[in-house]
């Protein structure tokens, strides 16, 4: 399940720099002589995007250690059964 | 780290039942961190040591010189050209800041650790960072000023509660660009090395290390998370500097 989510929160970011990517490279080759402040602009954005996935790997074990505590409980209830 | 090793404890002990005790992991204590610390620092300081002794008056001597000239430029550019004019008073920081990612991520290219792999370390640089923002814009506008800046726009006095609330988010904000500078550089490094760590392991039966074949775009990774982290830093600058007597003149 963390597995899963992590992989669809990389998707969505993949998905987010791909455009990203995208269209400053069209920005750039319809105007070369702007590639400087696109550049700048693309870099924040790329920071900024980023950023949604790797806050989404610090906040995923907080989020799922309560099911995966109440699975070892349960496992340890088996266990003892 | 703690979050990190934690989610790593979890991925291993939902992959196999109770094996070995928990995911064990390489944690260094702050001792540890210390060594990689003086080693950045020392290269550092050998690098510059190098570049001073090619100082002349006319040309310079050496090629390392030239390096730091380029890469002066370069942070010069970026400064000026992000923060305006008034924006080369800045170019110490900021490149200081450079330098010091930058070595740091090429240490952890052939290191088990390095100190932008540590959590501590970053947040303690980005502390630094936003600290110096603030610094610079009680310089550049005084306290009252500063402090009205986070309020937003002037509305009038009806409209107070809502000046308020543009106060505390405003604060909220800036609290936070600690966390997303850190965590930023934090996630991207360790992250790297973790990929190579699985990489590694997936090819450890027939005996090929899959992960050295990730380090090209490890080394990506380092210019642009070092070029990310002083790009940031000299847009949060911007925001703070700017005079309302430039606004006027402009116009």
């Amino acid at each position: 399940m963390l597995g899963l989510g992590l992989g669809l929160a990389a998707l969505g970011v993949a998905i987010g720099l791909g455009l990203i990517g995208y269209s400053a490279l069209n920005g750039m080759a319809r105007q070369p002589e702007a590639i400087g402040k696109l550049q700048t602009a693309m870099l924040i954005a790329l920071a900024f995007v980023e950023l949604v996935f790797l806050l989404t790997v610090f906040a995923a074990p907080s989020a799922f250690k309560e099911t995966i505590e109440v699975k070892k409980i349960e496992g340890a209830a088996a266990t003892a059964e | 780290m703690g979050d990190f090793s934690l989610l790593m404890a979890a991925v291993e002990e939902a992959g196999h039942e109770g094996g070995h005790e928990g995911g064990h992991h390489v944690s260094v204590s702050t001792a540890g961190s210390l060594i990689y610390i003086l080693l950045v620092v020392a290269i550092l300081f050998g690098l510059m040591s190098v570049a001073k002794g090619g100082l002349n008056q006319r040309v310079f001597k050496n090629r390392m010189t030239s390096y730091f000239e380029q890469l002066f430029l370069f942070i010069e550019n970026m400064c000026v050209g992000i923060i305006g004019p008034h924006g080369r008073k800045y170019i110490p920081m900021i490149m200081t800041f450079w330098m010091v990612i930058f070595v740091s991520n090429v240490v952890a290219l052939f290191f088990p650790h390095s100190p932008t792999a540590d959590l501590s370390f970053n947040l303690g640089m980005a502390l630094v960072a936003v600290g110096y923002v603030q610094w610079e814009g009680i310089r550049a506008n005084g306290l009252g000023g500063h402090l009205s800046h986070f309020a937003g726009p002037k509305l009038g006095f009806v409209l107070l509660p809502i000046t308020a609330m543009i106060f505390i988010i405003e604060i909220i904000s800036e609290v936070m660009k600690n966390v997303s500078l850190s965590l930023r550089l934090f996630g991207n490094i360790n992250g790297g090395h973790k990929a190579v760590e699985a990489m590694n392991q997936l090819g450890m039966s027939i005996y090929i290390p899959f992960g050295e074949f990730l380090l090209p775009i490890k080394l990506l990774t380092c210019v642009v998370q070092a070029l990310v982290f002083s790009l940031l830093t000299c847009v949060y600058l911007s925001l703070v500097t700017h005079h309302e007597d430039d606004h006027a003149a402009a116009h």
